[in-house]
């Protein structure tokens, strides 16, 4: 064709196009005519085209934020935080956003359902298993369980303290062993390994808070409180104003770890030190703080060695040094133990260094310092969740068979635990296992009986804040939609029940001896039960004469919390005063690299269900939907990988594969993984992407019972396969174009 | 190729063929004109001229105007309310179709005629405040059978009332001719 269209022409025959596409189409109301449905019975506290508004409280994780849900016409469409919450003052996170997808998940467990255990709560196609049973068979069953008191046993999660609470008065009034509560979350935490330390130093069991809002140095040694550790929200409300809250100086934050996780990235130093080396650094620092201090340095840093420590952590003197010189110009400096500093077999030590540092700069108890959470209004004493450690003596006692029938609620063990522990096998010897899972989880698979609780968004309850506020706080929960429907009809499409409600039924069942034990018509009356201690009391949020206005004013600000600041100073007699030794962190395996589980910051525990934190991408590596495995590229190019290679990383226990992502910003002598995939089962945004690391931990502890699990040593093993990651930043990768495809 | 093309219609067989071209583009849009200014079908032929011409106040129904953004369309209890003591609801075939809805608790889906885009965030309350009556922008409903918008809603519309009626204060039309006040 030798004549070309011209410009003109173009542009004439662009323009009728244009003009008839417009006319044909766009420019009539039709264009615009939707369909509205109207409430066929409205109730009587909303109004027709104006949203309702709840206050409740997030249960994607056991922080407690309090949330505002939006709804319209009996839907819940938006999540933000709210603003009087003591502990996010209006902030949520990513988690807490996208909980909407929990509750509109198209995998949902349905109904009250019999099923065999291993076999799938969805066919090939994703399509639920339809309830098979009806509640009041379920609460029978459930009943008849209870009966034999001391062979049954409660495992519970994080969230849902009302729940807690009842199961624990049940279990004390017809005899069965206490509920144990579990989450990874905790794990990943070490949350045993803190609480124990502030016992051994401060002779009182209790979770502490650390003040970073007010401090202007923060010094962390793992503690990824950006992403999940403790509260998150609180402590990223909190970092803010430590860099920004205060005109005059703007706060300095130095991060040890061995990877580069997305809080170490908002960091002004990031410290690679060695893992296991933590608390020996702390120690280091601590010494050189104290000797600039001058006067005689206290018992607890007087046998440091600095020179083997700087060896062992691989280190400069010169980098501590200038840690320390930073302490000196500060006024406020906090230092604050991170899991991965504590999951290791010098845990415990490492932690009472740390916060023994903390005493020498003398902030207990100060603004900017560390201070013990106080309990929440009607809690008596600190709970802390199982350690892992804990979780394996009940795994034992499984495995004897001992317990006939096992609940499960709010927790995915199978997933969750350290497959080495053995706990999949030990549900072998279980007779019944009834799980109240909302989504068809690996623990709900693994069961007899799924009697599906409400969604977090669809319930009642309460919620304990164990941190992350300065005042006592006991945050609430009300449904903020009735239940999810069919389309086009007044049917609920999942039918769900609270579980509290099925086990107040079932004790009504379950014959005269238990008829007392949960004297409840439901469970919002057993709620206000727990509430009426503090009717009346002054010194709240409000104050209201009888439990009725209380109980509405409680759902109307989403919780109750006191208005003075209750957190306690820790006793610092015990401290600095005695020597204390981290010895040298043990490793199981043989491999040539520190192996780094981190739990995932976009997923965490169970957020892989939810298409939008799937599709979240990691903040540091920007990979999504999938697991990677980060490498540093200088260790990547001696062994031979590059982006994408499946590798092989066997430890002692196991063995997982997954892709690589070079990631310059990790130890050469260490590769980390993400906690967060790698599920069988919990419908189909989940099930068989990625893998789980925990597959490869070994059941090793440390003296406070936490799992060591930073103390593996892994080997990587090239397939020769290759499995693109997607991700959001350029294939060329960090190093741009010397990468070769 | 294309020059040849447009040599070609100045040849009587080309002329032809734009005379028809532009005829059958001409009855198309045509067409397409009217029928996106048809009023949308609707879930239940409810006859506006009727129920007005009983007596019933627009705000009975479409009581949100008063209070807040959207009128709202009324509940299924709302219609029951009035039809479930009138004798006819039980033998009217065209009241069946309600019925049905009712007995079993289905929600109408309604298809709304007055429609501004997504862009426009229009209030009814200050409008019905000002003290304009519904018929002012709706047409006068007594006379309409199934529901249609009498006016095409666009800026140029809402703009010449905004301006007519603060003829006399400059300061009340800097406000209601922001850019801001529906485009926020």
């Amino acid at each position: 064709m030798s004549e070309k269209i011209s410009r003109r022409d173009f542009l004439k025959l662009a323009s009728v196009g244009a003009a008839t596409t417009a006319v044909l189409t766009g420019c009539g109301p039709a264009s615009r005519y939707v369909k509205r449905e109207p409430y066929s019975k409205m109730p009587e506290y909303t109004y027709n085209g104006l949203s309702t508004y709840y206050a409740t409280t997030c249960r994607e994780c056991a922080a407690g934020c309090g949330i505002i849900v939006r709804t319209m016409q009996g839907r819940a469409l938006k999540v933000e935080g709210n603003p009087s919450h003591p502990v996010n003052l209006g902030k949520t996170c990513a988690r807490g956003q996208t909980t909407l997808q929990g509750l509109y998940n198209p995998h949902r467990v349905m109904g009250p359902i019999k099923h065999t255990r291993g076999e799938a709560l969805y066919n090939a196609d994703f399509e639920n298993n339809p309830a098979n049973m009806s509640w009041d068979d379920a609460s029978q069953v459930v009943a008849d369980a209870l009966k034999d008191s001391a062979g049954i046993a409660f495992l519970l999660g994080t969230t849902s303290d009302h729940l807690f609470d009842l199961v624990s008065d049940l279990a004390t009034a017809i005899g069965a062993p206490a509920p144990i509560r579990f989450g990874v979350g905790n794990m990943f935490e070490a949350r045993a390994t803190l609480s124990k330390a502030a016992e051994d130093l401060f002779g009182q069991a209790a979770l502490p808070f650390f003040d970073i809002g007010n401090s202007d140095l923060v010094i962390s040694f793992g503690a990824n409180f950006l992403e999940t550790w403790l509260s998150p929200v609180a402590y990223n409300r909190a970092y803010a104003q430590m860099r920004r809250g205060n005109p005059k100086r703007r706060g300095y934050f130095i991060q040890f770890e061995s990877r580069m996780s997305s809080t170490a990235a908002k960091a002004d130093q990031w410290i690679p030190v060695r893992p296991g080396t933590e608390g020996l650094v702390a120690l280091a620092i601590g010494r050189l703080v104290a000797e600039a201090k001058g006067g005689a340095v206290p018992p607890v840093f007087a046998s440091v060695d600095l020179k083997s420590i700087v060896k062992a952590a691989d280190v400069s003197l010169k980098m501590l040094e200038n840690v320390a010189q930073h302490i000196a110009e500060s006024t406020n400096p906090i230092a604050i133990p991170g899991g991965s500093a504590l999951g290791l077999s010098n845990g415990l030590q490492t932690a009472k260094a740390i916060l023994n540092f903390n005493a020498l700069v003398d902030n207990f108890g100060k603004p900017g310092g560390v201070m013990l959470s106080p309990l929440s209004p009607n809690e008596d004493a600190y709970h802390r969740s199982a350690s892992v450690q804990e979780m394996a003596d009940f795994v034992e006692k499984l495995k004897s068979g001992g317990i006939k029938t096992l609940f499960v609620h709010g927790v995915n063990p199978v997933f969750e635990l350290p497959k080495s522990l053995g706990f999949s096998e030990a549900l072998g010897k279980v007779g019944t296992i009834i799980s109240f899972s909302t989504f068809p989880d690996e623990t709900a698979v693994a069961s007899d009986y799924i009697f599906p609780d409400r969604h977090g968004l669809e319930s009642w309850g309460y919620q304990r804040v164990a941190t992350g506020a300065q005042q006592s706080v006991l945050s609430g929960l009300q449904p903020v939609v009735s239940g999810v429907y069919e389309k086009d009809s007044a049917n609920l499409f999942y039918n769900p029940r609270a579980t509290t409600d099925v086990l107040i039924a079932a004790t009504k069942l379950a014959g005269d001896q238990f008829a007392q034990v949960l004297p409840f018509a439901d469970e919002v009356e057993y709620i206000q039960s727990k509430l009426t201690s503090l009717v009346g009391q002054a010194d709240g949020s409000f104050v209201a004469p009888e439990i009725n206005t209380f109980s509405a004013y409680f759902q109307q600000h989403g919780g109750w919390w006191r208005n003075a600041t209750e957190v306690a100073a820790p006793a610092a007699s015990g401290v600095l005063s005695q020597a204390l030794e981290v010895g040298p962190a043990e490793f199981a395996g043989e491999g040539e690299f520190f192996f780094k589980p981190y739990i995932s910051p976009t997923l965490a525990e169970a957020g892989a269900n939810i298409p939008w934190l799937q599709e979240l991408a990691d903040p540091t590596t920007t990979v999504m939907w999938n697991t990677w495995v980060e490498i540093n590229p200088k260790t990547a190019e001696e062994l031979g990988i590059e982006d994408d290679d499946v590798v092989r990383i066997v430890s002692e226990a196991g063995t997982v594969e997954a892709s690589v992502y070079k990631y310059p910003a990790i130890r050469p002598d260490t590769i980390a993984m993400p906690f967060g995939q790698g599920h069988t089962a919990y419908g189909s945004y989940a099930q068989g992407r990625g893998v789980n690391p925990a597959d490869i931990l070994g059941a090793n502890f440390n003296e406070a019972g936490d799992l060591a699990f930073m103390g593996m040593k892994v080997k990587v093993e090239k397939t020769g396969k290759k499995r693109e990651l997607s991700r959001m930043e350029g294939k060329l990768g960090v190093y741009g174009f010397t990468q070769e495809k | 190729m294309i020059r040849n093309f447009f040599g070609w219609l100045t040849q009587p067989m080309g002329r032809i063929a734009v005379l028809i071209a532009a005829l059958s583009l001409f009855s198309l849009a045509a067409f397409g004109i009217y029928y996106t200014q048809q009023p949308p079908e609707q879930p239940i032929q409810f006859t506006h001229k009727l129920h007005v011409g009983l007596g019933v106040q627009c705000l009975y129904c479409h009581p949100g105007a008063l209070r807040g953004p959207s009128p709202g369309l009324p509940t299924l209890t709302k219609c029951w309310g009035c039809h479930q003591q009138i004798a006819k609801t039980n033998t009217s075939p065209k009241l069946a179709v309600l019925k049905d809805y009712v007995l079993n608790n289905k929600p109408i889906a309604w298809v709304p005629v007055a429609q501004v885009p997504d862009f426009v965030h229009f209030i009814h309350r200050p409008h019905i405040a000002a003290g304009l009556n519904c018929e002012t922008c709706h047409g006068d409903m007594s006379q309409v059978e199934i529901a249609k918008n009498p006016q095409v809603m666009n800026m140029g519309w809402c703009l010449n009332c905004h301006r007519a009626r603060t003829a006399n204060d400059p300061e009340k039309r800097v406000k209601l001719t922001d850019c801001g006040t529906c485009h926020y």
